[in-house]
């Protein structure tokens, strides 16, 4: 590994983003121990320093989750070293726990917490603002508005930690951790603290005779964290001795500086922004006449300066929003209104057909999903748009019978009261009541589909069956007086293709089952053609909120659908406890090997660590099994037909179950060929429409996959109805 | 001096390398280099930005609407919808491949040509090129990039010297693939020169 911040060559430049730029900060500083989860936007701060980890002696690891690595750290700073944990906003509220009496203890060798917000969601489920985790922690906190003062900040944060003796928060947003500059570096620090643990009881636990005395300690050392918050480097104050004085932290100060004449404003950066520098800003107030304050998402410094009872214009009166973020567009225009500069021409929009996120194509979740979609099938039929026109009839009696004659039809029209239609067939349900009817053992239903077969061998006509359907969907053929049922023609009904109404379709009942979703890539399961996915809500929700669903009372089978590093997150408590309470979920673990989303880093499921070194193999199902999961099983996604039996007979399954849908992800192996499409293809849409490959689309007569997007997988040629679909290779 | 450029494509395409380098090439020549990356959470196939801003003293990187010196285009689609962002009489630089979206029965795609057209009438000056067929004469259709940015820096408009950009891309590459990519370079920037 080339690790470009291991550059010993101080004051020269680098392009790093600012996840590196911290990186490179913590190296710096002589950090030795660094922890974190992975999570967008703050996976480089770990993965800058693990190429840089064998050079300077510095262990790195993915803990399993963000509580996990805050320990980590902790117990390395107790022992006296430097070290670090980084982690998305979110992260923080898992390890949220140790963090807020970590704030008691304190620390003995620096610790940084280098937390990076997501401001627009541009990768997460909320827009928290971590500047109001520091209040709540009493932690001080510096945040970062561009790369170079990330790494300056992380470096001074060790110092400040060591002379609070607290951990320091580090905050960068998106904009800052995505975004890469001209970063000038400084000098390492070679003199390491020696890792010795200092044994002090009062100190380190925290019962509550100790930890009342703590939290007096932490009180003053926030009065003194606050002295040096007010003479910190990173508030900087630019005095033009104007009369309108900005204030700003965050990326929307620098946008407006680009945006401004800075020469007709004073300006007030701040950078060390908790515990507050108020003594710094009440002088800075007293030399200007008005006061702008620019700070994204929540107004934090806005209810910081209230103690200078002046009127300022701060969010409301400038118009910008808590919602989403900055950009150079929305700071102008709060700037124009207010006169202070042009106002931008106005451009019309083109209208253009969206490209939002999808899975990959060759994605296993897909094929999964597509199974778990189709499980139990069947031709639907609205009410409200059949006409009565019996179509259908004819095309299924041509279709099977190469006649037209509604009466050998597998379908159905009838009149349900003098104003609305209905064409009934075949519902494939659940320990179909027409098999337990026949005494002749003549119909069979498939595992995999829940479609009747008739052994007309068997049959004699007898029509029990027709008497135990309370659809009406069997029939006795005129000729051969065997019973008829429809059989989906394998998957691609005609009738619904023919239906000139489009009131037939081919779903079935999506009310007969709930699924709940987590997150990760998995979580764009919710998206159109897909639809599969109804929640998604924290790391590990999906088990816990499919338990409480069930003990509520739903009808519906339940299941809960789980990547396999966000189940060793947060998903084995879940797990547990539905095995303990009893819940009758199945947990679908879908198991790629790495954490996807993020780019690709190993889970204890991969056998090897962030250094790519062997480890300790972790096998989901043996953590099932030991979690008290009776049953659990193990499915290719690739193999839909497998993959469907499976699920068909867990619908039927009393308990919690696990499937664990093994496939590793198609951007971490080579691509298999290309598959390509053959005259068969009848446009009938299926691949695109239910399946939704991004490598397929349909632009006339016939589908075509694009060979740069395939990733080869297959399994769009092993559910196409008309076989025309191959392989290249 | 201060330069801005639009980079659009779709996920998987290599914005963020590109982007990259073209920001290494200007620092080596003693620029300030700011750049921003849009992209949500798909892994690929979704649109995706950059933005990047050289010149003397750059504070951030974002780029206004209608700011942009200049938009590389990735896809003809994508390059469409970078154009709010490219100022008047603006330089496109556009790859002719088209990833069309994924579309539901009902929406009527838009075809190349209309999306040619409407890059034409928005821009003032666009260069085409064939970024795919180039890659492909090569004999490999990664380096279509390569081309890309070749074109790129053969625009009159931009400052960065094009030694600056080969030295990037040797740094970035394993040795094997460097004299392939500095073909295609070269033919890059010869699409842009000849027409
Ligand atoms: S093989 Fe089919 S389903 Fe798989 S990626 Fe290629 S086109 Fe998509």
């Amino acid at each position: 590994m080339r690790s470009k911040i291991a550059t010993d060559n101080p004051n020269s430049y680098l392009l790093l983003n600012g996840d590196e730029a911290a990186a490179r900060g913590a190296v710096e500083a002589g950090v030795k121990v660094a922890a974190s989860y992975p999570g967008t936007p703050a996976t480089e701060i770990l993965e800058a320093l693990a190429e840089a980890s064998k050079t300077f002696g510095i262990h790195v690891e993915w803990s399993i989750n963000e509580i996990v690595a805050m320990e980590v750290a902790a117990g390395a700073s107790m022992a006296g070293v430097r070290s670090i944990v980084s982690m998305k906003h979110v992260g923080l509220n898992v390890a949220a726990d140790a963090a807020m009496t970590l704030a008691y203890t304190g620390v003995a060798g620096g610790m940084v917490i280098a937390v990076c917000d997501d401001p627009a969601l541009h990768s997460s489920q909320n827009e928290q603002d971590t500047r109001y985790f520091a209040l709540h922690s009493n932690l001080p906190l510096l945040d970062a508005a561009n790369p170079q003062e990330a790494l300056d900040m992380t470096r001074e944060a060790f110092k400040i930690s060591e002379t609070l003796q607290l951990p320091v928060i580090v905050r960068l947003t998106t904009r800052v951790a995505h975004s890469k500059a001209r970063v000038k570096i400084s000098s390492i620090n070679q003199n390491l603290r020696k890792a010795e643990f200092d044994k002090d009881a009062a100190r380190w636990v925290m019962v509550p005779s100790n930890a009342i005395k703590r939290h007096r300690v932490l009180k003053s050392k926030l009065q003194e964290a606050a002295k040096i918050a007010n003479t910190s480097k990173f508030n900087v104050v630019e005095d033009n001795g104007k009369q309108i004085g900005i204030i700003g932290s965050g990326v929307g100060y620098y946008y407006a500086r680009s945006i401004l004449d800075t020469k007709k404003f004073s300006w007030l950066k701040l950078g060390f922004v908790h515990p507050f520098p108020t003594e710094l800003v009440r002088q800075f107030a007293s030399k200007v006449k008005e006061i702008i304050i620019l700070e994204e998402l929540r107004p934090f410094i806005e209810s910081n300066i209230q103690f200078l009872h002046r009127p300022f214009l701060g969010k409301d009166l400038l118009g910008l929003d808590e919602v989403g973020e900055f950009n150079p567009d929305v700071v102008r225009e709060a700037f124009a209104k207010l006169g202070l500069c042009e106002k931008a021409e106005k451009l019309e929009a083109l209208a253009l057909p969206p490209r939002p996120p999808v899975l990959c194509p060759g994605c296993p979740h897909r094929a999964f999903y597509y199974a778990l979609n189709t499980v139990r099938q069947f031709v639907n039929c609205d009410p409200e748009k059949c006409s009565g026109c019996d179509i259908c009839e004819y095309i299924c009696s041509f279709e099977k019978e190469k006649t037209f004659n509604p009466i050998k039809s597998r379908i159905r029209a009838v009149r349900l009261d003098p104003l609305s239609n209905m064409a009934v067939t075949c519902r494939t349900c659940k320990d179909a009541p027409c098999v337990a009817a026949c005494p002749e053992d003549a119909l069979e239903q498939s595992v995999e589909n829940g479609t009747i077969t008739v052994d007309e061998d068997k049959c004699n006509g007898c029509g029990w069956c027709i008497t135990a359907c309370q659809y009406g969907a069997l029939t006795i053929h005129p000729e051969t007086k065997k019973a008829m049922v429809c059989d989906t023609c394998e998957g691609d009904p005609k009738c619904v293709q023919w239906c000139p109404e489009r009131a037939l379709s081919f779903g079935g009942e999506t009310e007969d089952k709930i699924v709940t979703g987590d997150i990760g890539c998995y979580t764009l399961g919710f998206m159109p053609p897909v639809n599969t996915l109804q929640t998604c809500l924290c790391m590990g929700a999906g088990i816990s909120q499919a338990a409480g669903m069930f003990h509520a009372g739903v009808k519906d089978k339940i299941f809960a659908v789980i990547g396999d590093s966000t189940f060793f997150h947060a998903g084995m408590p879940g797990l547990l406890n539905i095995a303990y309470n009893k819940a009758n979920v199945c947990v679908i673990i879908l198991d790629n090997h790495v954490v996807a989303m993020t780019g690709h880093q190993p889970t204890p499921g991969s056998g090897r660590n962030l250094l790519g070194e062997q480890t300790k193999e972790i096998r989901l199902e043996d953590i099932a099994k030991s979690l008290g999961i009776e049953k659990v099983e193990v499915v290719d996604p690739y193999d839909v037909k497998a993959t469907t039996k499976i699920l068909r007979e867990i619908l039927d399954y009393p308990g919690p179950s696990v499937i664990i849908a093994r496939r590793p992800c198609p951007l971490s192996i080579e691509k298999g060929p290309a598959r390509e499409v053959l005259e068969e293809c009848d446009a009938c849409g299926l691949c695109v429409e239910a399946f939704g490959c991004p490598a397929i689309s349909i632009p006339s007569k016939r589908a075509e996959i694009d060979p740069t997007l395939c990733y080869g997988c297959g399994v769009c040629e092993t559910i196409c109805p008309a076989k025309a679909i191959r392989s290249t290779g | 001096m201060e330069l801005a450029v639009v980079f659009s494509g779709v996920g998987g395409q290599g914005v963020v390398v590109l982007s990259d380098i073209f920001c290494e090439a200007a620092l080596l020549d003693g620029f300030d280099v700011a750049k921003a990356e849009i992209h949500g959470m798909a892994q690929r196939g979704a649109s995706i930005v950059a933005h990047a801003r050289i010149g003397e003293k750059i504070e951030s990187p974002l780029i206004e609407r209608g700011k942009a010196d200049i938009v590389l285009g990735f896809e003809v689609l994508e390059t469409a919808r970078a154009l709010p962002m490219l100022k008047k009489d603006g330089a496109v630089v556009v790859n002719t491949k088209y990833i069309p979206p994924n579309i539901t029965l009902n929406a009527q795609p838009l075809t190349q040509e209309q999306l040619l057209n409407m890059i034409k009438t928005k821009a003032g000056a666009v260069h085409e090129v064939d970024g795919f067929g180039i890659a492909t004469k090569l004999g490999n259709v990664l380096v279509v990039n390569t081309v890309l940015l070749g074109a790129l820096s053969a625009l009159p408009e931009n400052p960065v010297k094009p030694e600056s950009y080969k030295q990037a891309i040797a740094a970035r590459l394993k040795e094997k693939y460097i004299d392939l990519n500095l073909k295609a370079f070269q033919l890059g920037q010869e699409s842009v020169t000849l027409g």
